[in-house]
């Protein structure tokens, strides 16, 4: 079973790769709104490096519905336990 | 990565911006997955590319797709092949419109390259299941002209080059393997279609081989519909490293940056074993796995040659025991007469290199070292960082696929001056060889027989005027890039007048060494708007015949001055002093401090250079 708060921390290094901050942090409300460069380009680049770093596939629609990082988690949660 | 990354900022902090910059290219891969190129990518924008004397390019892509990823790594490409590119990008699926309109963003870009960005998803052509062959060539046929109009409006309205995509095969197909019997299946249609753009390409077009591209990457993981269906990226992500590598290589062959020469290494690099060792008997040449993998990549590397790479040995090896395969093992396929240069000593390779690139008259970035010696290629990157090295894999069978993966040898063209460049090359080195036997300097060049042919540009020559136009680095006094399609216009235009020279002696055929392009500015003056010079033929009294053919030209055309210019480079420092050696006077003030104006009156008397060469009248 893959713990939540697990799957939380290993996001929020994704997260600061991508955006190239290390002090970065997410938490369940996270929005696109609340990181400058998260546009719909570091979009796909954003949940690319989530399924590489998990090792899972995230189908077209999830891509489009992520739509803060709580939903992220659940899903990725949801995913590594199925 | 992560490690990596550290690393990267400890050799910013600790040593500069050039060497993290080779770090981080020593470290890419073109293979690597789509976040860790784009992780190279974010630390090369880290880098001040001010010291890097990048050379600027401007990239104008006009995408079906979504692209703004693939530019990011194609950048950084760029940066690896020396330019510091810029962009423009179409809006998504607007190529018609954008080249179209006149007044699109387009043309006020002023591009360098135009890249058609398309996929299999734009060729539209509607065969009908059991059409004949000819209804389908005529289809195709006139889908291509569609493309060639706007091949023809770019070239007519920019100085730019221009690459298209052919065809990527799609990985789904209707009628199964059937498709590839019968002239209306898809895949025939395509692969019909990719045929007929390559066939009917006109000068200044390059065709892009993303079909080849696809297939190196596996068309199972090219097509990634989510991406497709989701943001519009025509194939997957993860192919975006592979594929700016390869259009990165080839710009950079467009724009005369294409490596020339390979310098191999020759115990367990040529053949297995060590010849000083092992004996001729010994080494592993023809027979058993590794012997036959070590046939097919000498095969693979005189191929190489055929076409025009010069080949160069850099060997720690007494000169005899090296030498001693190339003469007398029966499954050698390289000759001593395929190596241009033959370093066999102890001294450090990086030394070696660096003579050889001296000798050749060629740049360090123009150089390959292929060597199955870690502690070699380390040594080399350390102390000469421009070489290219490929990371030989541990198992001979895998050289030649190594070296191929690499596409180092892009080229756009092919002339008769390729096919025996190495040719000249060694002969060249036998002329310095034989120079030494010479002491006085007027009685050698007599020696030579050197005969010149002089005439103004034809068709025939365009391709190697061309090449010569646009890779001359050193002997190039305003290394000004025409592309064929702009050399056609200068000679159809009254105002200018062309010559290029080629040059016979004892030793052999150097072919078109050089070529002038003159601008009449008015019935005075006469302008020397390109010059360039193959090194080949330097100090040969070559730029000597070129001048007294200059005086004779504008003194028959009534012309009382001849002016030019000297547009310094970071590579043409050799001609700095030319025009001054050549009789001209140096206008006072200079504006730039790169540039200089000269100017050679044409009204004193006789004033013709001595030189050694006869002048031919016709080929």
């Amino acid at each position: 079973m893959a713990e939540r708060n697990e799957v939380v921390k290993k996001l929020e290094g994704v997260f600061q790769d991508v955006f190239d901050d290390d002090d970065l942090q997410i938490q369940d409300s996270t929005t696109a709104d609340d990181i400058d460069e998260w546009d719909s380009l570091m979009h796909v680049t954003l949940v690319i490096s989530i399924e590489k770093s998990f090792g899972l596939t995230i189908n077209a629609s999830e891509v489009a519905e992520f739509e803060n990082v709580g939903g992220m988690i659940d899903l990725i949660v949801r995913k590594l336990n199925s | 990565m992560k490690k990596l990354k550290i690393e990267f900022k400890e050799i910013i902090r600790e040593k500069g911006h050039k060497e993290a910059f080779d770090f981080l290219f020593q470290n890419s891969n073109p293979e690597l997955d789509y976040p860790e190129q784009y992780k190279l990518y974010k630390l090369f924008n880290s880098i001040s590319c001010e010291s890097l004397r990048l050379k600027k390019i401007k990239i104008a892509i006009l995408p079906s797709c979504t692209v703004d990823h693939f530019v990011d790594i194609f950048k950084f490409c760029l940066a690896g092949e020396g330019f510091d590119a810029e962009f423009f990008v179409a809006e998504f699926d607007t190529i018609d419109q954008t080249i179209l309109d006149p007044n699109s963003g387009l043309y006020s870009f002023e591009p360098d390259v135009v890249w058609i960005f398309t996929n299999y998803r734009d060729v539209k052509i509607p065969a009908d299941a059991g059409a004949s062959a000819e209804e389908v060539d005529l289809l195709v046929e006139e889908s291509v002209d569609g493309r060639i109009e706007l091949w023809k409006t770019i070239l007519n309205r920019t100085d730019a080059v221009v690459l298209q995509n052919n065809a990527d095969q799609p990985l789904e197909r209707v009628f199964g393997n059937f498709e590839s019997n019968v002239p209306w299946g898809n895949v025939s249609v395509l692969r019909s279609y990719n045929m007929t753009l390559a066939r009917k390409t006109i000068s200044g077009v390059t065709i892009f081989d993303l079909d080849y591209i696809s297939g190196v990457f596996g068309k199972v993981r090219w097509e990634d519909s989510r991406y497709w269906y989701h943001s519009k990226h025509a194939f997957s992500m993860d192919a975006i490293g592979l594929l700016a590598f390869h259009a990165s290589r080839l710009i950079a062959s467009i724009k005369g940056l294409a490596k020339k020469c390979l310098v191999l290494d020759l115990d367990n690099t040529l053949w297995g074993g060590v010849i000083g060792d092992d004996g001729l008997n010994g080494i592993k040449l023809g027979n058993g796995a590794i012997g036959e993998a070590f046939v097919d990549f000498q095969k693979y590397v005189k191929k190489l040659k055929d076409r025009g790479v010069i080949l160069a040995v850099c060997s720690k090896n007494e000169e005899a025991n090296a030498k001693l395969p190339f003469e007398k093992h029966p499954d050698m396929q390289l000759k001593l007469d395929d190596i241009a240069i033959f370093v066999a000593n102890w001294d450090n390779k990086a030394e070696n290199i660096k003579k050889i690139a001296d000798s050749l008259n060629i740049g360090l970035n123009s150089i390959v070292f292929v060597d199955d010696n870690p502690v070699e290629r380390n040594l080399v990157r350390e102390f000469l960082p421009e070489v290219s090295i490929p990371e030989l894999p541990e198992d001979p069978v895998d050289y030649k696929s190594c070296l191929g993966r690499h596409s180092y040898f892009e080229t756009i063209s092919f002339s008769n001056e390729d096919e025996s460049r190495n040719d000249m090359y060694r002969k060249n080195y036998e002329r310095k060889k034989f120079q030494q036997t010479f002491t006085d300097i007027s009685g050698y060049l007599k020696s030579l027989e050197m005969e010149a042919i002089v005439q103004p540009f034809d068709d025939f020559h365009l391709p190697r005027i061309t090449q010569l136009i646009n890779k001359s680095n050193q002997f190039n006094l305003t290394t000004i890039r025409y592309s064929e399609n702009d050399v056609l216009k200068i000679m159809k235009d009254n105002n200018f007048a062309t010559f290029y020279f080629k040059l016979k002696d004892r030793f052999g055929d150097n072919g078109l060494i050089s070529l002038l392009i003159l601008n009449k500015k008015s019935s005075e003056e006469l302008y020397i708007d390109t010059w360039v010079m193959s090194c080949r033929v330097l100090s040969r009294g070559m730029e000597e015949f070129i001048q007294n053919e200059l005086i004779a030209f504008g003194k028959q055309e009534g012309f009382s001055r001849i002016s030019a210019k000297y547009i310094a480079t970071s590579k043409n420092e050799l001609v700095k002093n030319l025009y001054h050696k050549l009789g001209f006077t140096m206008e006072k003030e200079m504006k730039d401090p790169f540039v200089s104006d000269w100017v050679y009156s044409l009204e004193n008397g006789e004033n013709e250079c001595k030189v050694f060469i006869k002048r031919m009248n016709n080929t």
